[in-house]
This record gives structure tokens, sequence and C-alpha cells, in this order.
């Protein structure tokens, strides 16, 4: 028995962590550019990490699937995320998501919106057959530049709120607290040593010319 | 002219890592600014000296991988410097850098002392802002290996972690990295070049000695210490010869004149890096 459960482990597949389908990342979204949109037949759940949209202040698990998908909007599962907005077409993105171009992907590998999101109708985050959908977003979004990348991978938050926030707080407290513990540890740190560091100058100036001691 | 008795503060050993962590630590300020600036003219020009934006990041990456390897030495370094006999005494004694009481007391002496109300303290081996130093390095150093490692290697990373820890480990690492930056390039200068006693420069951590003047002075624990236990002919040193001294004052100054220009136009700069 022991032997045969030997066997077969030698010859079983290793585990991979985002249980995908197709392992190459280029292969597969080739496959995305070509096909007709419909992504069932290459799917399988990511293994690790179930994505699942919370409901706010109710956490799955000791890791929710990311923080920032306990926030559920109301657009957030439209087949057409600005369906309905007036003088659509006039807009650019940046008129309305400001705050979305301040993050590392936006200002320093100077990515358009487009380039994740895709074309017109951008559907939205947790629409079905969205490839932001955090159930396909690996594989269809993010392996376009990081090959390899897997479900877990990819709840790193892209457009992180600001860290020091009250929207961080509630999104992402773990961003929001070492935000705070760091900018503490500066402040009482400089806080501290800078008016010593001027106590001592200050003093030993003194010292020098003699006036202090036996 | 009277000739000056010196004595023994740092070994080679010592000196070496300082002087490595002095160059590491500058090579890795001005490409991580470089990198962190590069949406300013600034950080373009920082950059673009280590031949841009994705060299400053190789070279960044090979500094911190010696980094790495330069505080494993430093731990088995200090295994070697225990006494497995004398265990609690090397640990806990005056010539560790393991803080005690004795610190909390000098420092409140020190407070007294800086508005006149009694003597200074009398400092042994080490005083609690070098202490404080010290340390400062060793919590600092892994943690921005550990969140570097991870920033190198962010596939990799998500395997162990979920994704969204490649955020924090991002905020972490460029935080400490500042406040790291800060505190050298304020407050340790000052107490190494600009504090009148040791002004122009503090060459105890070069030259590794200090004039007996000047430790009596200082530190008169540590002297009496050394008298009593009938030390003090070893500890005497030779003073540094004069090219010795031409090279570390060279060094020192271009140090602190790179660290100052980077605090200046970092503190310039930092309106305008366009992140959250």
């Amino acid at each position: 028995m022991a032997t045969a459960v030997f066997v077969s482990l030698l010859f079983l597949p290793e585990i991979v962590f985002s249980q995908e389908e197709v392992a190459s990342a280029i292969r597969r979204y080739k496959q995305y550019e070509t096909s007709t949109g419909y992504y069932e037949e290459y799917e399988v759940l990511p293994q690790r990490q179930r994505p699942m949209v919370g409901v706010p202040g109710v956490s799955r698990g000791v890791f929710p699937y990311s923080p920032g998908a306990a926030v559920v909007r109301v657009r957030t599962r439209l087949a057409d995320s600005h369906r309905g907005i007036k003088f659509y077409e006039r807009r650019r993105c940046e008129d309305c998501h400001i705050s979305e171009t301040l993050d590392i992907h936006t200002v320093r590998a100077n990515l358009t919106c487009r380039q994740c999101h895709g074309g017109e109708p951008v559907a939205s985050i947790n629409h079905y057959y969205s490839p932001m959908n955090p159930i396909r977003r690996h594989a269809y979004v993010c392996s376009k530049c990081h090959e390899g990348s897997s479900a877990s991978y990819a709840s790193y938050i892209v457009h992180e709120p600001a860290p020091g926030s009250s929207k961080a707080r509630e999104v992402f407290p773990l961003l929001y607290y070492s935000y705070w513990f760091m900018l503490l540890l500066f402040a009482g740190t400089l806080v501290f040593f800078i008016p010593h560091s001027i106590l001592v100058g200050l003093r030993e100036l003194f010292w020098k010319k003699g006036k202090d001691e036996k | 002219m009277r000739t000056k008795i010196y004595i023994k503060r740092f070994n080679k050993l010592d000196r070496l890592f300082h002087f490595f962590l002095i160059v590491a630590f500058l090579i890795q300020a001005a490409t991580g600014f470089g990198r962190l600036f590069i949406t300013t003219v600034w950080g373009k020009e920082l950059s673009s000296f280590f031949g841009g934006y994705e060299n400053s990041a190789l070279i960044h990456h090979w500094v911190g991988a010696l980094m790495i390897a330069g505080f494993l030495l430093h731990i088995i370094y200090l295994l070697t410097r225990m006494k497995l006999r004398n265990l609690g005494k090397s640990i806990f004694g005056p010539d560790s850098l393991v803080p005690n009481l004795h610190d909390v007391l000098h420092l409140w002496q020190r407070f007294l002392w800086f508005f006149g109300f009694g003597p200074s303290p009398r400092f042994d081996r080490w005083t609690y802002w070098e202490k404080f130093d010290y340390w400062a390095v060793f919590w600092g150093l892994p943690l921005l290996a550990i969140t570097g490692i991870m920033l190198i290697y962010p596939i990799w990373t998500s395997r162990f972690l979920p994704g969204w820890s490649l955020n924090v480990a991002a905020l972490l690492h460029r935080a400490e990295a500042i406040l790291a930056v800060s505190y050298i390039f304020i407050v340790h200068f000052f107490i190494g070049h600009l504090r009148p006693s040791s002004f122009p420069m503090n060459q105890a951590m070069f030259s590794g000695n200090v004039t007996m003047e000047e430790a009596i002075k200082e530190k008169p624990a540590w002297i009496e210490r050394l008298e009593t236990g009938k030390n003090l002919e070893i500890v005497t040193a030779k003073a540094p010869a004069l090219w010795f001294k031409i090279v570390y004052f060279g060094f020192g100054y271009g140090a602190l004149v790179f660290g100052v220009y980077l605090l200046i136009n970092g503190i310039i700069y930092s309106p305008h890096i366009r992140l959250h």
C-alpha cells in the first residue's frame, strides 16, 4: 500500500499554486487575444485563495482574499461599468479616477488605463466575464507583463489607497497601521534626537569654555 | 609639543564593517532615491548617474545582497565575541552593546546636565546614543533585507504570502529607508562631525583610537575600569599616520557632503514624487 502511494506520488504532477490549466503565461495570453471572449473552457478556480467579494466588516479566513476586494461598490458587477454615465464618450479616465493615477503602475511604468482594463466597454471588476475578475485576473491581466503570476500574486492592490487615509483603514488595515507605525517611529526618533543633538552641541560649547566642572 | 597617549576603541574588523556599511549605505541611498524621485528632474539625474532606472535597481539589488552577506558575517563575528564561560557578563556587561538600566539612568542624568542641574553622566565604553545607533542598524537592515527580497522576487513571494503583502513590503521598505537616511544624515553626522567635542570629525571609527584626554572626559567609567583591571597598557595604541589621516578625512567629508546633498534634494523634491 505504502509503495503504491509512493509510486503514484512520483508520477503525479507537482502542485501548481495557481492551478492553471495552461502553464505558459504567454500562450495563455495569445489565446485570450484571439478568443471570442468566452473563457469558461480554460478556467480552473485558483486553489489557495478563493476569490470572494466580502461584505464590509466581515472577513473570511485569516487572510481575506484581498483587502481591496472587501469594498462592494454599486458598479462592480456590470458588463459595462460606465453604463448610463452622461457624456461618457467625451471624458477621460482620469477626469473621475484621479486617485487611480497615483500608483506605481501608472507613475513609474507609465501604463495607461486601457493596457489593463481593456477597450470599451470596460466590464466591471466583478462581472463574471471580465478579465479583471479575481478568478482570472492573474492569467488575463497580470501575466501580460508578470509572467507566472498566480491568483495570490494578483491580489496585489494596484490602486492602493493613500496609506494614511481613513479609506485605507477600512479597506487595507495592515497598510494603514504599517504606515502610522513607521510614521510615528520616524517622528519619534527625530523629535527626540534632533533636540538632543542641539542640546549636546550647545552644552559642549560651554563645556569647552570651561564654565562647567570642577 | 607633548605626545598624546592613544587608546584603542575599535579593532580593524569593526572599522572594516563600518567602512563597508558607509559605502554600501550611500550607494543604496543614492540608487534608491534615484528611483523614488524618478518623476523629478533631480531623480532622473541621480539615477542616470547609475545608468538609469533599471540599472539603478540592478545595482541596488547587488549591493543589497552584499549588505545581507555583511550582516550575516557580522552575526558570526558577534557569536565569536561572546564568551560562553561568562555569557551573562559578555552580553550584559559594560563592553557589550546590549542596553541596560545604566543607559536609562545616563539618559536622565544627561538631560539634567544639558540644563546645568548636575555633572555629565559617567559613561562606560558605549553611551546610550551609540547603542541606539547600533541597534537602529541592527533592526533596520533585516527589515530592509526581507522586504527588499520580497520586492525583488514578487512572484516567488506570492507563493507563500498573499500578493497584497507586497503593498505592505513596498511601504515598509520605503519608510524604513527614509527613516534611516534622515537619521544618519542628520543625527549621526551631527554627532560624528559637528558637535563641538568631535568637530571637525570624530576619528575613532576610522583610526580606531581615541586620545586619552578625550576618553577620560567622555567615558570616565571606561578608563577607570581599564585602570583597575590593569588593562590600560594593553589597549594603548599608536597615533594614526598622517597619510591615513588625510585619506579618512577626505573619505569622511566626502560621505558627509554626499549625504547632505541627498537629504537636501530629497526634501526639496519630495512634493513631486507623484505617488500617494
